[in-house]
């Protein structure tokens, strides 16, 4: 734009919010000689519509190109003077909201001179900058109605479940062989009568029943392109070497010589290398570790339906999607070696390990015993790997376990009344619905708790027998506890390789690694990448109820926006200068979501910023070395105007 | 000193976290001096030293530049990157005669209204015993 | 008609930007041809008389090679302009102050006590330095320019018309320069001659060796390692601030494996060369962590010395601000 900036000032008075602390006709004939300005008036409430109104009247009758206003803070209102300045027909860019009343009269209201003195600067600084200020061409892009859902745990598939139902076709991804996540290795759930195999059924029939849902197992997010509406997405799918001609006959199980400990019963009993990872998986196919696989064909021999090709490769898909929700879900915690004498003696087993133990369907049939015979004494400890108890835990609660310690120790209660059972916690958070019961009906069952601060020491002896010692925070004694069996009460942490899958996407995370919202409270199952929605465990810990409603959240977030046909983005983004870009490409690293590339122009290199993937950070502006890089309304002018006039004296 | 020494600082804050954290500071009706002036960014990694040094050259008492806290950046990590230029930039301030107390990076969260409002006080305290600082045009035409 | 007449001078400076104006080899003699010099200390014997003796206006164009440091430099660029129809910031040291500028960390007084008095190798037992004005004995007063409490780039005494970067620049450069000037189709004030609009990147040949990502763990010295001439430098660790320099060296020093130090200045759209380095450098340190990015920083030992190596004088805020101005 080359013409000369005809600016219009727009005082806002906000009833007294304003008017109350700042003097309002000295800053209004402050703003009508600073340079450009053709006009400044003030009214009552600027954001009314005799006050939209007069400001349309001004751009209309002063011809103005530029519009000033001294309001509220602009996340309140630059929406609607935006709007006020494309219906009197100039571009809604080429308006600056100066924040007079959150950073001025309610600050200052103890002080009325200081406030209109700093009123008029921060007019100043904006009247400045709107001299400089550019037409901006919104931008927009069509929405394509499909989703990816990253991780087949509770969490995604009910996310899944509610979009299909809404109409939207749903990709489902998982990495490993089976559908089900952590919740289908838990045995019964709390308050449910259920256990976690027969909920992940159930919600695997309804994702399976649906048309609009292609689940692809064994598969993992490659590359990610292109952005909010159109994601282009390359999965890699693992070789399972087992097709679906598979009749799950277990012939194959019977000839394979590997034994290895099965990661579907947290290693309380081994499996094959060629398996199944439990009874209700899903698909029912058998799969092979190609790890421990150690390629003598005797499964490939005996398989009557000659399903197994052991030398089946990767397969690269291709998708297109206007959404990801990523719904990775978490790992347990796992102890090292020595941390509460886990690894050292059998006797001290983990909170998921005595699920499987407790598990009817599980290895021992839901018998608990050791070296055949049933322990008398059981020592749970609780927050092992969660709020700090060792070196190597985590600073946060976990959630479940405290709810899970419990309902595990009422089951052997049950199974087990003559059984001591201890509790030793940092504190007890049976927080949501029904918990506080169970502990309450944990003390009725003479279960007792016993609470530490300082972690307790298992002492494993030479003959075999366990001892714990620890502070009882209570009564101030020091109490020794004989054990026969430990349970560690383990936490979670973010998954393994989350990482991989949050910079491919582009999601920020925490410092402990889980996948951080775009805000904690107002938009919890959102990404700050537009188009990017977090469920379940992936974002911190939660419990099986927690993740299938945050699943059911994230899949309603997505469909507000896969129910559009187009979305719309500010145009607050980088732009270079090929004039000026000498093709150093110091921008293309600097970049959080590699939105910029090089291209070949006449011979000579020059960054190009993609607007579908720009969110207008800056941050290659600020870095660009020579200047050739922007930000649409904060470019280096802008900035250094509002500098300038900020501090003329 | 002279006691009618009223520092001008120039505050670059980032919209999400502290820009949010100043208007809350509003909202909840807080008090801190007016001696700050106010440029919004989206981010506090657009925020260029040459602008700090700019300030500085045109007068600026004290320039703070406020983002979010490391891992809460909307925009990831960006926030980072200006805690990387700005502790390069502090070590040339320094050989520059330009005193340490002028310039502070600072987290500021949404939420950290009364934050911003401590290390409003505390720059202002110690900016104000060293006085206006002085960078004189120094050419010699005509 | 008269050939265009062309002033030399220097001020502060090394003498390599005059020893540059020789290394246009055999060409110097169409310079010769083609032009009268009429100044020229280093080479030629004029006496400041005789410059005074021209018409004001009457020299087509003085190149000024050095910052200006002493009283005498002021006088002399101050009369050249008066009779220069075009002034020509020679160098980096007269377009930005160059290596002595930076000198303006320090005091007038600093610099002379050290070099006089303090410095390792000084004997100096009579302490002994130089004053204005000294009686000699034979009732005869001797008076010595003054020592000025900073170093000033040449714009910021004279009017300049246009700037030749480099230190020195090179043959190149300072033809293309002449040729520009001798064309008489000149471009705006302020431009910079016989150099690229763009950075040295996209004229050095080793640009398209750089990862897509440009970011670095850790930063080397130039001694510390046998870089690999091959590849971009700055991704071998070493400061190179190529980017940030406008190009048209030929990147001599990245062809020998040297990264560049930025001798030829910033591009138009840089408020502040050393503010801007830093800015670009930093951003690409590939840490999050606090101390590791202190750490690796810290790598830089003197960061003056590196991002304002040619500029200081004519940065933001032109050296150490506590410098008593006159």
């Amino acid at each position: 734009m080359n013409e000369e900036p005809r600016i219009g000032v727009y005082i806002c008075h906000c009833g007294v919010n304003i008017a109350g602390s700042v003097n309002i006709k000295e800053v209004v004939e402050y703003a009508k000689n600073l340079p450009n300005v053709i006009e400044a008036r003030d009214y009552i409430f600027m954001c009314s519509a005799p006050g939209q109104e007069i400001i349309k009247e001004g751009i209309k009758k002063c011809n103005l190109n530029r519009v000033v206003v001294a309001a509220c803070s602009p996340t309140m209102h630059e929406h609607t003077f935006r709007n006020v300045l494309a219906e009197a027909g100039i571009n809604p860019y080429l308006l600056e909201m100066v924040n007079i009343r959150e950073q001025c009269s309610w600050v200052h209201s103890d002080n009325k001179e200081a406030a209109t003195t700093k009123a008029k600067l921060l007019i100043r600084m904006a009247v400045a900058k709107a001299s400089l200020l550019e037409p901006l061409k919104e931008i927009t892009f069509k929405v394509n109605k499909n989703v990816l859902v990253i991780g087949g745990g509770v969490a995604g598939l009910s996310a899944a479940r509610d979009l299909a139902a809404k109409g939207f076709k749903v990709y489902l991804i998982e990495r490993k062989p089976v559908i089900g996540g952590n919740t289908a290795r838990l045995g019964r759930l709390a308050h449910a009568e259920i256990k976690g195999i027969d909920l992940v059924g159930e919600l695997s029939r309804q994702v399976l029943s649906s048309p609009n849902i292609h689940i692809y197992v064994d598969t993992e997010l490659a590359n990610v392109d292109g952005s909010v509406g159109d994601f282009k997405i390359k999965l890699v799918k693992n070789p399972r070497y087992v097709n679906e001609k598979c009749n799950l006959c277990g012939e194959c199980v019977k000839v394979c010589p590997v034994d290895v400990p099965n990661e579907y019963e947290f290693g309380v009993s081994s499996r094959k290398a060629i398996y199944l990872p439990f009874r209700e998986a899903y698909p029912p196919i058998y799969v092979v570790d190609s790890e421990n696989c150690t390629r003598c064909f005797e499964c490939v021999k005996v398989c009557p339906m000659n399903a197994i090709n052991l030398a089946e490769k990767t397969e690269e898909i291709e998708l297109t999607v206007g959404a990801i929700i990523i719904a990775a879900g978490h790992e347990p915690y796992e102890p090292p070696i020595g941390e509460f004498g886990y690894g050292v003696s059998s006797r001290v087993i983990t909170l998921f390990q005595l699920e499987r133990m407790l598990d009817e369907a599980g290895p021992t049939k839901g018998e608990l015993k050791l070296d055949g015979r049933e322990p008398k004494n059981i020592v749970f400890i609780t927050c092992v790997g969660s709020l700090n108890t060792t070196p190597n835990a985590y600073p946060y609660c976990s959630r479940m376990c405290c709810s899970s310690t419990i309902k595990n120790a009422l089951m052997i209660r049950e199974k087990y009344p003559e059984a001591n059972i201890y509790i030793l916690h940092r504190d007890i958070r049976t927080y949501s619905r029904g918990d506080e019961q169970l502990y309450l009906k944990a003390g009725e069952s003479l279960i007792r708790f016993a609470r530490y601060r300082e972690a307790p020491n298992v002492i494993v002896n030479p003959d075999g027998s366990i001892n714990v010692r620890f502070f009882e925070e209570t009564i101030q004694e020091e109490v020794f506890l004989p054990a026969d069996l430990v349970v560690l009460s383990v936490g979670m942490k973010p998954p393994k390789d989350i990482d991989k899958v949050r910079t491919i996407v582009k999601v920020g995370c925490g410092p402990e690694g889980f996948l951080r919202e775009a805000h904690l409270k107002l938009r919890p199952v959102e990404a700050a990448t537009d188009g990017v929605y977090l469920a379940g465990t992936v974002t911190g810990p939660k419990n099986v109820i927690e993740s299938i409603e945050s699943g059911s959240a994230a899949a309603s977030k997505a469909s507000t926006l896969l129910t559009k046909e187009e979305v719309r983005v500010e145009p607050l983004i980088a732009v270079v200068d090929e004039e000026r870009c000498s093709g150093c490409s110091i921008c293309i690293g600097v970049c959080p979501y590699g939105a910029i590339r090089l291209k070949t122009q006449e011979k000579a290199r020059v960054a190009e910023v993609d607007p579908a993937l720009c969110k207008g950070c800056g941050a290659c502006a600020a870095s660009c070395p020579t200047g050739a890089m922007q930000q649409f309304g904060f470019k280096d002018a802008q900035l250094k105007s509002q500098v300038l006039a900020a501090l003329t004296k | 000193m002279s006691k009618d020494f009223e520092p001008r600082i120039v505050v670059f804050a980032c919209n999400w976290c502290s820009y949010a954290a100043l208007d809350l500071a509003g909202t909840s009706r807080m008090k801190y001096p007016p001696n700050f002036l106010v440029i919004r960014v989206m981010c506090s990694g657009r925020v260029d030293p040459q602008f700090i040094l700019e300030a500085f050259r045109r007068g600026a008492d004290g320039v703070l530049v406020a983002g979010c806290h490391p891992g809460d950046c909307h925009y990831i990590e960006g926030n980072i990157k200006a805690l990387r230029r700005m502790t390069l930039l502090k070590r040339v301030l320094e050989e520059f005669g330009i005193e340490k107390e002028r310039f502070r990076l600072e987290w500021i969260s949404a939420s950290e209204a009364e934050k911003f409002v401590r290390v409003a006080n505390e720059m202002l305290e110690k900016i104000k015993p060293l006085g206006p600082l002085k960078v004189e045009e120094v050419h010699m035409h005509g | 008609m008269d050939k265009p007449k062309i002033a030399f001078y220097w001020c502060a400076s090394c003498g390599g930007c005059e020893e540059a104006t020789v290394d246009l080899a055999e060409k110097i003699l169409d310079v010769v041809n083609l032009v009268d010099i009429v100044f020229w200390p280093v080479a030629m014997d004029y006496k400041v008389e005789d410059v005074e003796k021209l018409p004001d206006g009457s020299i087509t164009a003085s190149f000024i090679n050095g910052g200006v440091r002493l009283s005498e430099h002021e006088e002399m660029v101050k009369l050249l302009r008066r009779k220069s129809k075009l002034v020509i910031a020679y160098g980096a040291c007269s377009s930005w102050g160059g290596i002595p500028g930076l000198a303006n960390l320090y005091s007038r007084e600093e610099i002379l006590r050290y070099v006089y008095h303090e410095a390792p190798t000084v004997e100096n037992p009579q302490k002994i330095q130089p004053q204005l004005r000294i009686k000699a004995e034979e009732g005869i007063t001797l008076e010595l320019p003054e020592f000025l409490p900073r170093l000033l780039p040449l714009d910021l005494v004279v009017d300049v018309d246009y700037y030749v970067p480099g230190c020195p620049p090179t043959p190149e450069v300072t033809w293309k320069a002449i040729e520009t000037l001798l064309s008489g189709n000149l471009p705006a004030k302020g431009s910079v001659l016989g150099a690229l609009d763009k950075s040295l990147c996209y004229d050095c040949p080793l640009n398209e060796t750089k990862p897509e990502k440009v970011l670095i763990k850790e930063i080397k010295r130039p001694h510390e390692v046998i870089a690999d001439p091959t590849k971009c430098l700055l991704i071998q660790g070493l400061v190179c601030l190529g980017p940030v320099t406008r190009g048209g060296c030929g990147a001599l020093c990245i062809k020998a494996a040297m990264p560049c130090t930025g001798c030829f200045g910033p591009l138009d759209e840089v408020i502040d060369y050393g503010g801007k380095a830093i800015s670009y450098f930093a951003s690409i340190v590939d840490y999050s962590d606090e101390q590791e990015i202190e750490k690796t920083l810290g790598k830089i030992l003197d960061p003056m010395g590196i991002f304002y190596r040619y500029s200081l004088p004519a940065s933001r805020l032109r050296g150490k601000i506590t410098i008593a101005e006159r």
